[in-house]
């Protein structure tokens, strides 16, 4: 597409932090697809991480093991193949959990009066309970492991969504340029998919690209609380979860075990920083709105 | 010789029915509009002039509703028909353009995209004939390089291109009636000089009705044919151009033309209609005029007056409209 492709590609090149975001999430991406080259699978399951020792106390980065290991598994193992774990929990919960707010928060927006009313105060009770909680609950509702802990993240995931677009249908149906469409002779139904939703749509997509990063780390965070992926799934939650015992460090010595904290801690604080990067980029470079 | 309206609005009341209470925002308006001719629409802000043109197009929102009355397009009720019939007409025979061309374009989306959707939306021509007469339009509108501004966004565009814009896409299906709504009120003057240059020039060629919404008294003057002027959502006088302004009958209309600052006479201080537009929810008893009217009587608090005639195509809602004859001899010299 023409000028404004390039134009928008240009911005996108110019802005260093823009670059950072996605030099990160192509490298994390690049990682994720190579994974099997990178640490080949030792048993049926490549998800779950080989134990290379018996031996339960971490042991420092060593050739073989460049991150070290914990628990008798390779750190390198965990944060590679739990680059995979990132994105499937990220992607999923986010794409389906924006799609159920957007369904929800465009019909209330649209249809208001009582309609509105009845799915906005079902908004407001999820809201009203609080998030990790609820999804700890669920979670052990559920069972444990990796599919349950998605489930009750989308359970509780849709609502930001929902209301972000209800308002912003709310707002843009009182616009000049909706009244106009009508007096064209649109329908409806074009009237919200063409006039209503390319002006409402963007604060959440860039919400939704900013939350893959944070539910990723929810997800580490019942995964620390051992409400995640069973014991030696490669997810980076897992691997912290395993450095709980070690945090302290020894005694007189607190930075010991520095490796088990500080590789998955990286990869996950990265992970998370490069689609925040990315959701301001994409916000600065396809809104028409918001060019100077 | 006795013409066919293209557009008649017969007793026309659209009701908003808010949370405080009943908004009789049109009560009871009736004019034609006739093919080649512009009627004027004049009034202050809040008088209904806009409520009739969305109510035409029947795009009011969730809270207004028309209650009574008829708009006949070439005989046809709009108001009755379905609403996908509704569909057909907007746009294709009944345009309208909009007071902010700032406002009235979608901002995600090139004048093209817009102008090729209403295009689109009701002649059957696919995309690329579409898009040769969106050029063709803009062409026609007087923007120069037709090519280069078809894929620009309405923020690259100033507010006069952005009308022009607008207009374009309002005629793209040669509509029998135009409505514009304050087509010249967001722009600067000699870009309204040339916009209504530019509409009056449409008009001779596809020789559509306008009807031009506006509460500048100098634009009907030199654009309209007949006037109706609209008070509290009444129309209070309606005559040709000429008839209203050399004698207006109203009080109103009156006070308005006192209004206007005169170059060829020395004032010291503009005359200004005395009060303000009244609450729609709460209207005076009787005339809705009369708190603010120099020639009020008892009559005008008790009764609400009705359409009379006073000349050829001249009619005026007024009990004492002689009083405004008598005044107008008296303050010769003064104001006229």
């Amino acid at each position: 597409m023409r000028v404004e492709t390039r134009r928008t590609l240009r911005r996108l090149l110019r802005n260093p932090s823009a670059v950072l975001g996605f030099s990160l999430l192509i490298f994390f991406t690049l990682i994720a697809i190579f994974a099997p080259l990178i640490c080949p699978p030792q048993s049926y399951d490549p998800y779950m991480i080989p134990i290379v020792t018996w031996d339960k106390t971490p042991q420092p980065p060593s050739e073989g093991h460049p991150f070290g290991i914990i628990d008798g598994r390779d750190i390198f193992y965990g944060v590679v193949w739990g680059t995979r774990t990132a994105f499937k929990v990220g992607l999923t919960v986010t794409l389906t959990s924006t799609l159920v707010g957007l369904v929800i928060g465009s019909i209330a927006g649209y249809f208001g009066g009582w309609l509105d009313e009845v799915l906005m105060r079902i908004t407001d009770v999820f809201l009203s309970i609080p998030y990790i909680l609820a999804a700890i609950v669920m979670t052990a509702f559920l069972g444990m492991g990796l599919d349950k802990v998605m489930i009750s993240l989308i359970i509780f995931g849709w609502m930001a969504t929902a209301r972000l677009i209800r308002a912003n249908i709310l707002q843009a149906r009182e616009e000049q340029y909706v009244l106009a469409a009508k007096a064209l002779g649109v329908s409806d139904f074009w009237v919200i998919t063409k006039h209503i939703l390319p002006n409402t749509i963007f604060p959440v997509l860039i919400q939704a690209t900013m939350r893959i990063g944070s539910l990723v780390i929810t997800a580490a965070a019942l995964s620390f609380l051992g409400l995640g992926a069973p014991v030696g799934y490669a997810d980076w939650g897992a691997l912290l979860n395993f450095a709980r015992n070690w945090l302290l460090g020894a005694s007189g010595e607190a930075l010991r075990y520095w490796y088990a904290i500080v590789y998955p801690g990286t990869a996950m604080v990265l992970f998370v920083l490069a689609w925040n990067l990315v959701g301001d980029a994409l916000r600065d470079a396809f809104d028409p709105r918001l060019r100077g | 010789m006795e013409k066919k309206p293209v557009l008649s609005v017969k007793n026309l009341k659209t009701y908003f029915y808010t949370e405080d209470g009943i908004v009789k925002a049109v009560d009871g308006v009736d004019f034609d509009v006739y093919q080649g001719e512009t009627l004027g629409i004049v009034g202050e802000s809040g008088c209904g002039k806009s409520v009739t043109a969305l109510s035409i197009l029947r795009i009011l929102d969730e809270k207004g509703r028309i209650v009574e009355g008829q708009v006949l397009l070439d005989g046809v009720d709009l108001t009755k028909i379905e609403e996908q019939d509704m569909r057909k007409i907007r746009g294709k025979d009944i345009a309208i353009i909009f007071q902010e061309p700032m406002v009235a374009l979608n901002p995600v989306f090139t004048i093209g995209d817009q102008i090729m959707e209403a295009i689109m939306l009701h002649q059957k021509v696919d995309e690329k004939t579409a898009r040769n007469m969106a050029v063709d339009l803009l062409r026609k509108v007087g923007i120069p390089e037709p090519e280069k501004r078809i894929d620009q966004y309405p923020h690259e565009l100033s507010g006069g291109m952005r009308q022009r814009a607008m207009i374009a896409m309002a005629l793209s299906c040669k509509p029998k009636v135009l409505i514009a709504d304050e087509p010249t009120t967001a722009l600067d003057v000699t870009i309204q000089a040339q916009i209504m240059e530019l509409m009056k020039e449409l008009q001779k060629e596809y020789g559509m009705a306008i009807m031009l919404i506006t509460h500048d008294l100098g634009l009907i003057a030199e654009n309209a044919d007949r006037v109706v002027v609209m008070y509290a959502g009444k129309v209070v006088e309606y005559a040709d151009v000429k008839t209203l302004f050399n004698d207006p009958k109203h009080p109103y209309t009156w006070g308005l033309l006192h209004a206007i600052p005169r170059l060829d006479i020395e004032q010291t201080r503009l005359y200004n209609i005395p009060g303000v537009v009244p609450d729609p929810l709460h209207f005076p008893p009787g005339c809705k005029f009369n708190p603010r009217c120099e020639f009020k009587e008892e009559r005008c608090t008790r009764e609400e007056p009705q359409l009379i005639e006073v000349g050829e195509n001249h009619t005026v809602r007024c009990f004492f409209w002689q009083k405004v004859d008598e005044a107008k001899k008296r303050k010769v010299g003064e104001f006229v």
